[in-house]
């Protein structure tokens, strides 16, 4: 990683001497593993492979489950992303290569265009060099894992879901593990590199009886090599087996609805990320602009991002432009207390960053290729009291929404308005689960619905970066 | 650099076949993704990525390997060759099915793409203004619009591919596209609303206009202003008559899916075993190309070298066809339709679509819409969700609900809810007005990769959508 400084500290003085004022290099280099295996059960249970005849096929059974359809990737991607200021405006060129000749070519190409670009009025300086606030969670193991043991937990995952119940019809495993080397370099002094692992896996299933079909799923996401995969193998299947014999809803309902932790985290993770992103606040497409210090939920709602969190899935010594990790309270006790700010939008409002720029983007765009944006580290909802059942004991009358949501990406960020579909819906009569729906929409407004909150769970779970609980909302519409 | 590409790649076919591959392919990528973005009236950003890299897949008896490296020498290669083995024979011992190539014939093409004013000929002063051009624009509109975020970008370069069986293409993949986002507020209110174009042109088709950079941004700050004063639409079953921009990634989204082989190979999709089956009305023919007629974003073969074929998935209300890469072809005992694709050389090829459009009818719009005694038309989306059983959720972002044919007042938050296979048996009008259009802001998402795409159609006219209302 050192030698990576060094190529770092070349670059922004190349950068320089072509007539920057400020520049910055981000370096990484990720190996990633990524693994896909669909059970072979599906052949057996669910419909026939071409060729064999269907009767055949169950007799292979005991044969058939430990095998399947493997999609498996391995590889390097390494390169970097400069940033270049020209008279307060920058200028962004990424490569996907760690050679010296192409990153210079990258950073002549930065200079460039910050060169034809008008100042921006609001740029102040690249951050200043402070102390990291701790080390990126690192399990050697993690890389280390060899093709063929992945390839074993994730056919181990799809034997342990079929053999539970011969309605079972249909298991998918995918785990992805992950180790990632960044650095980040700038001619403001900052001289860093951190490393980190990630391991995440995901179980799906799809169980038959009769014509009704259901489905269910379970996600694990750790730092460290979690090889016990058997808990949520076992809990994805009980969530579609537990769907059977669905009913439709008589009529549009609106009332009480516990969200369970997955399906919360879902809605929470797309809306109230970008109400709390400062650079939204300050462009005006923010609910939360002007609210600092006022009342914006229940006052049992505690919301903090902490980017020093032990373990935690966004947990890092420092954030993509070098700066420290902090704890940071968002909403305390009812009470909007913080936006989140990476060194642009922090600077603009007079302020330091709370180390929450990412370079990372959905569908696997390597971390170099992109600009730093606003993310939380570790995004936590403090609990309640009582585990689900007990949530359930607690509403008496309503619905319960489990598992994870269709639609939660296109929700109304800016309004906050969200109308998703849910499979793992039940309906609850006199404080217990009396019987799943059929497809249900659920549809609501995540900032009004933390204002009328009316429990939270203890069963706090991390999905990525989300950490909360489960939790009531006094007023959702749901309908079949 | 092409050149060292292709000579890279070569090398790691033939090592491939060394150490014992019985199939061996390699792809190699040097492209430019570049963008522009002005908020209100400044340049926010402007960036270039540059993406260089390889990758390779061999297949070894029952299993296959991938593997890819962006660090182009001759000892990474032979590296990253040797992982795709490793993979293929780890593979191999799990493998249910063994997965065999369809044959094709060899082809050795080299494809330029023609375009007037190719973005890479095109000044980056020039990209800018288009930006200004649009956030000045739709400013003048009125002070309601308090924001306004607009975008240009391109992808260009150059795609490689050669196998073990002789083949060796490449060609120059070209999209760019104009958006603009803007805000409005009034009180309490705040919306947003939004428009783009963009396909596989050279920014000449700024200059038509029907694509003005004033024109993108015109309409979008209306419609932000229109949706101020619209009403929730309400819940319940109506009459629907669906924009071209929504049919098609209903088109896309909702049926494009179901038809990918590979999801009827494992049995997940509604539609295996459905060949010559009437699965929608018989106005209804859905096509999927690489190079449609006009618009769209242009693919000339795909990430296994297979020159793409234009595929009526649905013909006149009947199953006709489903997508296919060389293996799911084989499998199924198909032929290969060009529709293996990868988000870049770090991907192994999975089962995509390209242009993925509702084909043309001969109603026209007015007509469709006067029938209408009580629906709703919904426009644009952006974007749905939709489940292997076809169940989809998309959100018009505009819609105005209409009375006996006639407009009579804007809603907002317009969802639709139902199942394709229901909804094809229910069109009752399919339009002349076909329209395909891509751009590189969005893409469809599958397997944690993204590619770009084309979608569209025409007007189509549904008998019955549940529209599930905003609360």
């Amino acid at each position: 990683m050192e030698e990576l400084l060094e190529v770092g500290s070349k670059a922004v003085n190349y950068a320089e001497k072509l007539g920057a004022d400020e520049a910055e290099l981000f370096l990484s280099l990720e190996n990633h593993t990524s693994l896909k295996f669909i059970g072979g059960i599906f052949a057996s249970r669910g419909g026939a492979v071409k060729g064999i005849k269907g009767s055949l096929i169950k007799l292979a059974e005991p044969w058939i489950k430990k095998k399947g359809v493997p999609l498996i990737t391995s590889g390097i991607r390494a390169g970097v992303g400069v940033r270049a200021v020209v008279n307060k405006a920058m200028g962004f060129s990424s490569v996907s290569s760690l050679e010296e000749s192409q990153v210079l070519a990258a950073v002549e190409e930065a200079v460039k265009i910050a060169k034809i670009r008008p100042p921006d009025p609001n740029w102040v300086s690249l951050p200043e060099p402070r102390k990291p606030s701790g080390q990126g969670v690192f399990d050697k193991r993690i890389l280390d894992l060899e093709i063929d043991e992945i390839l074993d937990l994730c056919v181990n995952c799809c034997v342990t879901a079929g053999d539970l119940d011969k309605r079972v019809t249909q298991t998918m495993a995918m785990v992805s593990a992950r180790s990632l080397y960044i650095g980040v370099v700038n001619t403001q002094g900052i001289e860093v590199c951190d490393k980190g692992t990630f391991f995440t896996a995901f179980i799906s299933i799809k169980a038959k009886s009769g014509d009704e079909e259901t489905s269910g799923g379970d996600f694990l996401s750790s730092r460290t090599f979690n090889i016990d995969l058997r808990d949520i193998s076992i809990s994805a299947a009980e969530r579609a087996l537990e769907c059977f014999s669905r009913k439709a809803l008589r009529e549009k309902y609106v009332g009480p609805v516990i969200f369970e932790n997955m399906s919360w985290s879902e809605l929470f993770s797309t809306i109230f990320t970008y109400g709390i992103s400062a650079l939204n606040v300050q462009e005006n497409r923010s609910v939360y602009k002007d609210k600092i210090g006022e009342q914006v939920a229940e006052d049992y709602i505690t919301v903090i991002d902490d980017g020093t969190l032990e373990n935690g899935f966004g947990t890092s010594a420092v954030d993509d432009e070098g700066c420290p990790r902090q704890k940071t309270p968002i909403i305390e006790r009812g009470v909007l207390r913080n936006y989140l700010y990476d060194n642009y939008s922090a600077k603009r409002d007079g302020k330091e960053s709370t180390g929450n720029a990412s370079r990372q983007r959905l569908f696997g765009t390597p971390s170099y290729a992109n600009q730093p944006s606003i993310k939380p580290s570790n995004l936590l909802i403090m609990p309640g009291k009582g585990n689900l059942n007990e949530l359930i004991g607690e509403i008496k009358e309503g619905i319960l929404v489990k598992g994870s949501l269709i639609g939660a990406l296109h929700s109304n960020v800016l309004t906050g308005d969200f109308s998703v579909t849910s499979n793992n819906t039940f309906k609850i009569e006199n404080g217990e689960v009396s019987y799943p729906l059929k497809p249900c929409t659920v549809a609501g407004n995540l900032y009004e619905a933390l204002n009328s909150v009316l429990a939270l769970g203890n069963d706090l779970r991390s999905f990525g970066n989300i950490i909360c609980p489960s939790i009531i909302v006094k007023r959702i519409v749901v309908s079949t | 650099m092409s050149s060292q590409i292709v000579e890279l790649m070569d090398k790691a076919v033939q090592y491939a076949l060394e150490i014992g591959a019985d199939f061996a392919e390699v792809r190699g990528e040097d492209t430019i993704t570049g963008e522009v973005k002005a908020v209100n009236d400044e340049i926010r950003t402007v960036s270039e990525v540059r993406n260089l890299g390889i990758g390779v897949r061999v297949f070894y008896k029952k299993g296959t390997g991938f593997s890819f490296s962006n660090v182009l020498d001759e000892e990474y290669i032979y590296r990253t060759v040797r992982t795709a083995m490793k993979i293929a024979k780890a593979s191999k011992k799990r493998a249910l099915i063994k997965l065999d190539l369809a044959e094709v014939e060899t082809v050795e093409d080299r494809k330029q793409s023609p375009a007037t004013r190719h973005p890479k000929d095109v000044s980056l002063d020039e990209k800018k203004d288009l930006c200004l051009r649009q956030c000045k624009t739709a400013r003048n509109v009125s002070d309601r619009i308090v924001n306004v975020i607009s975008s240009f970008m391109e992808y260009h370069g150059r795609l490689h591919y050669a196998n073990s069986e002789g083949t060796k293409v490449s060609y120059e993949p070209l999209l760019i596209g104009l958006s603009i986002v803007c805000v409005a507020k009034e009180g309490e209110t705040i919306v947003d609303a939004s428009d783009r174009y963009g396909g596989s042109f050279g920014l000449s088709v700024f200059e038509e206009e029907a694509h003005t950079p004033e024109k993108i941004a015109e309409n979008a700050a209306n419609w932000a202003l229109e949706k101020l004063r619209a009403k929730s639409a309400p819940a319940g079953k109506f009459c629907a008559l669906i924009d071209p921009r929504l049919a098609g990634v209903l088109a896309h989204e909702s049926f494009g899916h179901l038809s990918e082989a590979d999801m009827v190979m494992v049995g997940t999709s509604p539609l295996a075993g459905k060949i010559g089956q009437y699965l929608g009305s018989e106005m209804v023919t859905i096509v999927d190309e690489g190079l449609p007629e006009r618009g769209g974003y242009r693919i000339y073969f795909d990430d296994e070298g297979v020159p793409c074929t234009k595929v009526e998935i649905l013909k006149r209300g009947k199953l006709n066809y489903y997508l296919h890469s060389r293996e799911t072809a084989k499998a199924m005992g198909m032929k290969p339709t060009g529709n293996a694709r990868s988000q870049d050389y770090s991907f192994e090829p999975i089962v995509r679509m390209r242009n993925t459009y509702f084909d043309a009818g001969d109603w026209k719009p007015e007509e469709a819409l006067s029938e209408i005694k009580r629906g709703i038309y919904a426009i644009d989306t952006a974007g749905g969700q939709v489940e292997a059983s076809g169940t989809f959720v998309f959100k018009a972002v505009k819609g105005y609900w209409v009375e006996k044919g006639e407009l009579k007042y804007p809603l907002r938050d317009v969802a639709l809810t139902g199942n394709i296979l229901d909804l094809l048996k229910k069109v009752d009008a399919v339009c002349n007005d076909l329209e395909i259009s891509s751009t590189p802001f969005g893409g469809c998402g599958k397997m944690d990769q993204r590619v770009y795409v084309g979608t569209g159609g025409p007007h189509i006219r549904v008998k019955e959508v549940l529209f599930g209302g905003a609360r």
